[in-house]
């Protein structure tokens, strides 16, 4: 018994410490990939292109980069319980449309507009959730029909057309900076570290990776999985309208069509942030990173002349690419743990 | 003839297999034993083409074969049932069963879905598969689902069968069958390769036996000049200890949990039994007898049409597992802890610690992580799981550790009623020992009060003073083993003969 309890130890502190572990562990997180890439592009552009540096360009791409992670962690939040939200952009839509009605028609101040907006997703979000829990069915055929529910109600509410009367006092938020820094980003950053903090350490985050990780097990284990359910949804729904308000906040006016190009900017940021197709993975980090590298690809791609119209294309070939990246790292992580062992034994 | 020649394979974290030979004789049962994490199950992937070596070589007939995939293998009529359960769960008891051969019954294009469930039927009967063939999986218990999986074996001619541990859920009955089986089969001239850490079954079928230790052989040998002892002190390099568990007290005063008249529409009809505290009640039965479906509807994992549950003498409205938990501090160690049990996916600490966080807090409610490790750490130390450290997945872990780590869970969250079934499917004799210590201290030491389902006798009988014998969703009979001051009055062949009276 004892013979064996030293031996296993031994096993096991000789695979600890060292370079190796640090590298191992390095490589063994999900977020390693797309920090490095997001790293040697905006090296790579720094060097190439002397208007890239300049405070303008670099305010408005982390601008929207914050709106890109807005957006993507309305995705992530359900992707991490195995889940997708397909009426995300509707959500965002209809938010827009609501806070521009509420102030350009009716002429409402900001602080009732903005709260009744996020008032509206959430409820968008909460319903999403209702429907799948209550009806069993799946996510993707129940956020595919409120799709077009919302879209529905942003078409039917605007009639097609933008309300640009927004008080100047909303659109602070989206234009103004503080020392340089747009309140957007800080914004965003103070988002991305409470959500990180809450997936590492609140009962609330651990309960939504486990129901991510295996729903039977997770509710075996006591935890009230339809709860968990409701939840990642109506949270989906939150980060929907506050990407959508912020939008609004940063345009300086409320277009009915915002939103319909979120879909795919949402699972590309997510997927390739490191957040695990089939649920219970989490990257704060890797969402705010691969959300820079994408601006920086369309920037990079703007600058180069691409045609933009095949933003789209390109953005598709990111997300393949980003997929494979991912199972390189995986066989990469794996072997330089083996030659290791085999140095030890 | 199949041989393996200097097979060594590596994972990340450990060498699982370590210049491996061993060859095996056509009409031949050939056990592999050894303690969790051995490398048994590595060695059978191996031979199956599931995992390919790093080094040496697979023989057949004298010619060195490459498989890549499972499908190579069952193209040269090697066959493996496989520890963990692989069943399509939507998917019908035969079609399951015909799985890897629905090809021969195409005719014309389409699938001829009578012949299928007729000949999947023989099959089924043939490993005591009560479940009708058409209904979906999906339902079974963790058992049934073996069974299929053997069945499934069973009916595709194999000339190599592997067969790894395909009795952990069984019952004595299906078991005693099953070896039988592969007599006749062994008499037609199949090598099977059986893994088991039943060693009563291992002397019961096998001609040879090699023994693993850490990725290592130690020896192959003819069954007949060993001993269990022996075979143990190769697997372990030390003695078994034997326990003797000794008396039981259980509390004479009113019932911690009594079910009063359970009924389900179509299984039980006014079931009723009671548990005291600091008692360990056995439920034994055949597969499907409908154990583990009454824990379900105890923990509120599935609905009653009749009957009340009362706890501490208060009725007790269970509608989920949270419910269970959270209200009446009643836990349950699932029998299927791939699909049921585990987040493969998360680490060792987060499948351990699930059920504790709440304790875990700091004062700002804050999980505290050191303390998360620790507590993995503390179990992982206790139960002997295989590890690199806490952080490592449980996917990656070998079967008999991930069941460690499903039973840890559960024994770290403090409950007061604990339903325990099957705790060691698939777990090695040392740890075995263990666990069953652990389950005694609780119900001795803590007082707690503990249900336990078995399919293992001598499991119940060594822990169980009580037992409930199931058959066909009722219960047909208690068998009592305590005497004055809960001691164990009667021997074990006794015992395990009166259950078998209520099984006939
Ligand atoms: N896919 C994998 N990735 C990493 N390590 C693995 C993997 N599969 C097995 N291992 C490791 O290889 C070792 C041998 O595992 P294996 O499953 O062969 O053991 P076993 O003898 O079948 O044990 P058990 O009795 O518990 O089933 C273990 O330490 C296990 O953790
Ligand atoms: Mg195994």
């Amino acid at each position: 018994m004892t013979q064996r309890e030293v031996k296993l130890l031994a096993r096991q502190t000789n695979q600890r410490g060292g370079v190796g572990s640090a590298l191992r562990g390095i490589l063994r997180r999900s977020d390693t990939s797309v920090v490095i890439a997001t790293l040697i592009l905006f090296i790579l552009f720094s060097f190439s292109n002397s208007s890239f540096l300049t405070p303008f360009n670099l305010f408005n791409m982390s601008r929207t980069a914050s709106l890109y992670v807005m957006v993507a962690l309305g995705q992530a939040i359900v992707i991490v319980i195995g889940h997708m939200n397909l009426s995300l952009g509707a959500i965002g839509g209809l938010t827009v449309v609501v806070a521009g009605w509420c102030m350009d028609t009716m002429g409402w101040s900001p602080w009732v507009a903005a709260p009744l907006a996020l008032l509206i997703g959430t409820l968008c979000g909460m319903f999403n959730g209702f429907i799948i829990v209550k009806s069993r069915l799946n996510s993707f055929i129940v956020t595919l029909a409120s799709l077009f529910i919302f879209t529905g109600l942003v078409q039917g509410i605007s009639q097609g057309f933008p309300y640009s009367n927004i008080p100047k006092e909303f659109t602070m938020m989206g234009r103004n900076d503080l020392m340089g820094v747009p309140f957007l980003f800080i914004f965003v950053v103070i988002v991305l570290i409470v959500l990180g903090y809450v997936f590492k350490y609140r009962i609330v985050g651990r309960r939504l990776l486990a129901t991510g990780g295996n729903l039977e097990a997770a509710r075996l284990s006591g935890i009230r999985t339809d709860n968990i359910i409701l939840l990642a949804h109506t949270l989906s729904g939150v980060f929907a309208a506050t990407a959508g308000l912020l939008w609004v906040s940063r345009m300086g006016s409320a277009q009915p069509s915002t939103g319909t190009d979120w879909l795919i900017v949402s699972f590309a940021v997510a997927i390739i942030g490191g957040t695990a197709l089939n649920g219970g993975e989490f990257s704060a980090l890797g969402i705010l990173a691969s959300a820079i590298m994408l601006t920086l690809i369309k920037n990079g791609l703007i600058m180069l002349n691409v045609n933009v119209y095949f933003e789209q294309t390109f953005l598709g070939v990111i997300v393949l690419l980003a997929v494979s990246v991912e199972s390189i790292r995986m066989a990469l992580s794996n072997r330089s743990r083996r030659s290791q062992v085999k140095s030890t034994a | 003839m199949l041989q393996i020649r200097h097979i060594t394979k590596s994972f990340p974290s450990v060498r699982a297999l370590d210049d491996v030979s061993v060859d095996f004789a056509p009409g031949e049962v050939h056990a592999i034993v050894g303690e969790n994490g051995a490398g048994k199950s590595t060695l059978n992937k191996i031979i199956c083409g599931i995992y390919t070596p790093d080094a040496g070589e697979v023989r057949l007939d004298g010619a060195t074969i490459h498989l890549h995939a499972y499908k190579d293998a069952l193209d040269r009529k090697i066959n493996l049932v496989s520890q963990e359960i692989q069943v399509i769960p939507k998917s019908t008891v035969a079609e399951n069963i015909m799985l890897d051969k629905l090809d021969r019954y195409l005719a014309g294009g389409r699938i001829d879905w009578r012949r299928i469930n007729a000949d999947a039927a023989r099959y089924a009967e043939m490993v005591d598969l009560t479940a009708p063939v058409t209904q979906p999986v999906a339902v079974l218990s963790a058992a049934q689902k073996q069974l299929i999986m053997i069945a499934r074996a069973l009916s595709s001619d194999a000339r190599i069968l592997i067969m790894d541990e395909p009795t952990s859920a069984l019952t004595r009955h299906e078991t005693d069958n099953l070896l039988q089986l592969l007599r006749r089969i062994k008499g037609e001239g199949v090598t099977v390769i059986f893994v088991s850490h039943k060693l009563e079954e291992v002397l019961a079928v096998a001609d040879r036996v090699s023994v693993l230790r850490d990725g290592s052989l130690i020896g192959t040998q003819p069954i007949a000049r060993l001993t269990k002892e022996q075979i143990v002190q190769m697997m372990i390099g030390r003695d078994a200890r034997t326990l003797g568990l000794g008396a039981l007290t259980v509390d004479a005063g009113p019932p911690v949990l009594e079910a009063r008249g359970i009924s389900q529409t179509g299984r039980f009809h006014n079931v009723s039994f009671a548990l005291h505290r600091g008692e360990i009640l056995g439920f034994y039965g055949l597969v499907g007898s409908g154990r583990t479906e009454l824990a379900q509807i105890l923990i509120g994992e599935d609905r009653k049409d009749g009957g009340e549950v009362y706890i501490e003498g208060k009725r007790a409205n269970i509608q989920s597992m949270a419910d269970s938990l959270f209200k009446y501090r009643m836990g349950y160690v699932s029998e299927n802890r791939k699909e049921k049990g585990l987040i493969l996916s998360a680490p060792i600490q987060t499948n351990i610690a699930i059920t504790v966080w709440e304790r875990l807090r700091d004062r700002f409610g804050s999980i505290r992580l050191a303390a998360e490790t620790a507590t993995a750490r503390d179990f992982m130390q206790k139960l002997e799981i295989r590890a690199t450290d806490p952080g490592q997945t449980v996917g990656s872990l070998s079967g008999g550790n991930q069941q460690k780590v499903s039973i840890a869970k559960w024994l770290a969250a403090h409950c007061d009623i604990l339903i325990i079934d099957e705790p060691t499917i698939g777990v090695d004799i040392g740890a075995k020992e263990y666990i069953h210590q652990l389950i005694w201290n609780l119900a001795k030491v803590e007082g707690k009060s503990i249900i336990l389902i078995s399919s293992d006798m001598p499991e119940i009988v060594n822990l169980a003073r009580r037992i409930l014998v199931f058959k066909d969703f009722a219960i047909v009979g208690e068998v009592r083993n305590n005497g004055e001051n809960g001691a164990p009055v009667r021997g074990y062949d006794e015992v395990s003969k009166e259950i078998g009276q209520y099984l006939a």
